[in-house]
């Protein structure tokens, strides 16, 4: 393998613990031989594999150039920097953070608006009174002209903001705005309210593997490496694991349990002994334990899962598939 | 005025002499030559347009952090050149042919446009006929002898609504809509169930609100708002906020568009045939409804009948009341003309009547204007050779 196979990860604040904190939960590493300034890194037990420091408007930018391989970035950016997205980019996996809605937003005086149905009808009477069209502040250019579109909106002004757009309306240079959210604090301390309908997007940080990079052997196999590594983690983060041993412990039980709680049986039925090792969601695991003692179970042990590794990788189908389309 | 076209590159598409032609045939007939800047401030285009024409702009900032663009038409940019000069006002025709730039994934983004822009013409009819007449010339000398001919007039379906017993509200929204075609059909749905969209808990205050004396109500609401704390909030002031909100109210009882009313929108978009026939269509119509829509079919009529002057073969045109443009300055006349053999990714020549275009411009009275644009390399393409 002569190039490496990049991997962009966010240079700093939250969106880089929590990406760190994810891949070494999936046993992938990311270390930076070179010292923690450095903004170049590796995966500790993954030769070839190189990790880039940039920062998520970077990140996405690259993914759609095929200049890194994979990358984690916010739906918010894939959606909004990237013409026609999916044609350059697959959202692999969500990752589970940097949770964040694109909403539109109105001032919390505007008592005759709730739906995007009155935004549009404001918009035109707003134009109509003032000889001038209401105007949006956001960074989010593309996803709002598309939902707006899609609104059948067309009386209105994109002001370009760059940061605090949610203080545009008051200061007024801007009516309504489109903004990030995450738990709407920040929107309720300047006196705006998010449209009933208005939520464009419900955003949070993605594995995205770039459509365009160079994808050989080699980079398929590194890829194929992680990405069987990041589903047994997320697979078993998805279950406990439960054993029990009793006498009346048969397949017509191990039936009643995967109905009312949803449980897979992976090493298969009870052995001849009653011997049962069960994958439950972490949720139901108590009603588990209750229900295989009511049936016999003198004892149910529940241990968390490091890894499932599965013959089957959903994750490296879906890039294969984008790879393929 | 001519010479910023001189040091052209040689791989721009240089007008050739066909299109020269072409324009010169315009001047001839009384349209005097504009040659606009290429870059043009971006502001009026998506004023105008609407922002749905922003990503397929070329869009730059200068030093000064003014946003620029490479003109994605020329009948802005000649209007804007229009109002400027000390003929603003009076009567004015003008002719061009110059690149201009959009976006484009099927064709390329820079491209050829002739077109003509006829300002200050009182004798509408007349004027709307030449630039079809115009427009046909444009085709005809690239050698295509019949277009297909589609024309429309959002003036018709503005003097329906006007008619209509209808909210101000509905009406204001119809008209917006009508040339989103999508929209006005889910429109007509949700005037229908429009009952889904609003809030029931405020159903009580706004059917006590309906039946309180406007002025009062108008009143209490901005004392409300008021209390509050809230003066004007994002523009609309407190008064604008209080009105609509009681429009609103208003409404509530009439959530749902009455199905005659309905029916008669949906009839009135069915209608589409040759325009002798159309107007004959149109006017039973309006006796049927009990609708006053004389003034705009007299204005129909009387273009047809100029069209039937200039020796355009009335039987041929397609006209429709629900055509148009897509554009929402166009106030009246629309038309485009197709290829027969629909071998052009879009129109060859399209254009119409925009009379409020030179206000919204800054124009302080108003000016009734009409063109259309030709695009070269489509004609080209789909013309004859010689």
């Amino acid at each position: 393998m002569s190039a490496p196979f990049v991997i962009a990860v966010p240079a700093k604040g939250r969106l880089q613990e929590n990406a760190e904190a994810f891949f070494a939960r999936a046993g992938l590493k990311l270390v930076k031989p070179r010292g923690a300034r450095d903004y170049r890194g590796e995966i500790a037990d993954l030769p070839g594999v190189e990790v880039a420091y940039l920062s998520a408007a970077e990140i996405t930018q690259l993914l759609a150039q095929g200049t890194v391989h994979f990358g984690v970035t916010g739906e918010d950016l894939v959606r909004e920097m990237i013409p026609d997205a999916d044609a350059k980019v697959s959202l692999i996996d969500a990752l589970g953070f940097g949770h964040a809605n694109v909403v539109v937003a109105v001032p919390q005086a505007w008592i005759d608006v709730h739906g995007m149905a009155d935004l549009d009808d404001v918009a035109t009477a707003f134009r109509l009174k003032h000889e001038r069209k209401m105007r949006v502040a956001t960074k989010y250019v593309n996803l709002t002209r598309n939902f707006f579109s899609a609104h059948g909106v067309t009386d209105y002004r994109i002001v370009e903001s760059s940061g605090a757009t949610e203080g545009a309306p008051a200061a007024g240079t801007a009516e309504l705005i489109v903004d990030i959210t995450t738990t709407g604090a920040t929107l309720a301390a300047n006196a705006l309210k998010v449209i009933d309908d208005g939520v464009i997007l419900r955003s949070q940080a993605n594995l995205v593997a770039a459509r365009k990079a160079s994808w050989g052997a080699g980079e398929r196999e590194t890829a194929r490496i992680m990405l069987d590594r990041i589903a047994a983690e997320e697979r078993a983060r998805a279950f406990r694991e439960v054993r029990a041993r009793f006498p009346g412990c048969d397949d017509a039980l191990l039936k009643e349990a995967r109905e009312r709680f949803g449980v897979a049986a992976p090493l298969g039925g009870p052995t001849s002994s009653g011997m049962l090792t069960l994958h439950c969601p972490p949720a139901r695991v108590h009603a588990l334990a209750s229900f295989l003692r009511d049936k016999g179970a003198a004892e149910v042990t529940v241990t968390d899962i490091d890894y499932v590794f599965a013959r089957d990788n959903a994750l490296y189908a879906k890039l294969e598939a984008a790879l393929r389309g | 005025m001519t010479s910023a076209r001189t040091t052209q590159r040689p791989d721009a598409p240089a007008p050739d002499a066909r299109a020269q032609a072409l324009v010169a045939s315009f001047e001839r007939a009384g349209y005097a030559r504009a040659n606009p800047a290429i870059l043009q401030p971006a502001e009026p285009f998506l004023d105008l347009s609407g922002e749905d024409i922003r990503k397929r702009m070329f869009l730059t900032t200068d030093p000064h952090g003014r946003e620029l663009c490479l003109r994605p038409d020329l009948t802005i940019p000649v209007s804007c050149d229009y109002l400027a000069s000390p003929a603003a006002g009076k009567p004015g025709g003008f002719c061009y042919l110059g690149t201009v730039f959009r976006h484009r994934s099927e064709e390329p983004s820079e491209f050829l446009q002739a077109g003509v822009e006829s300002f200050g013409r009182a004798d509408i009819a007349a004027a709307d006929a030449e630039m079809l007449a115009l427009g046909l010339e444009a085709t005809g000398h690239y050698g295509i002898a019949a277009p297909d001919i589609r024309i429309g007039d959002v003036g018709l379906f503005a003097a329906l609504v006007g008619a209509l017993d209808l909210p101000a509200a509905w009406k204001r929204r119809l008209i917006k809509d009508f040339n989103h075609k999508s929209s006005l059909v889910q429109d007509l749905d949700r005037l229908t169930i429009s009952a889904a969209h609003a809030r029931p808990e405020y159903q009580g205050v706004l059917a006590a609100l309906a039946r309180s004396d406007l002025k009062g109500a108008r009143a209490l609401v901005t004392d409300l708002l008021s209390i509050a704390g809230i003066s004007a909030v994002g523009g609309r002031s407190v008064g604008e906020i209080a009105d609509r909100f009681l429009e609103q109210a208003a409404l509530g009882a009439q959530t749902t568009l009455p199905k005659e009313t309905r029916a008669l929108i949906e009839r009135f978009l069915t209608i589409a045939s040759d325009p002798d026939e159309g107007a004959a269509e149109l006017r039973a119509f309006a006796r049927d409804a009990k609708l006053k829509l004389d003034a705009a079919l007299d204005l129909f009529e009387s273009r047809a009948g100029f069209l039937a002057a200039r020796g355009v073969d009335v039987t041929r045109i397609q006209f429709s009341t629900a055509f148009g443009r897509g554009v929402d300055y166009y106030t009246g006349f629309v038309f485009e003309l197709h290829d027969p053999g629909a071998r052009a990714a879009g129109q060859l020549v399209a254009g119409g009547r925009y009379d409020g275009l030179l206000t919204r411009l800054g124009s302080t009275k108003a000016i009734p204007a009409v063109g259309f644009a030709a695009w070269i390399e489509r004609l080209a393409a789909c013309g004859s050779a010689t």
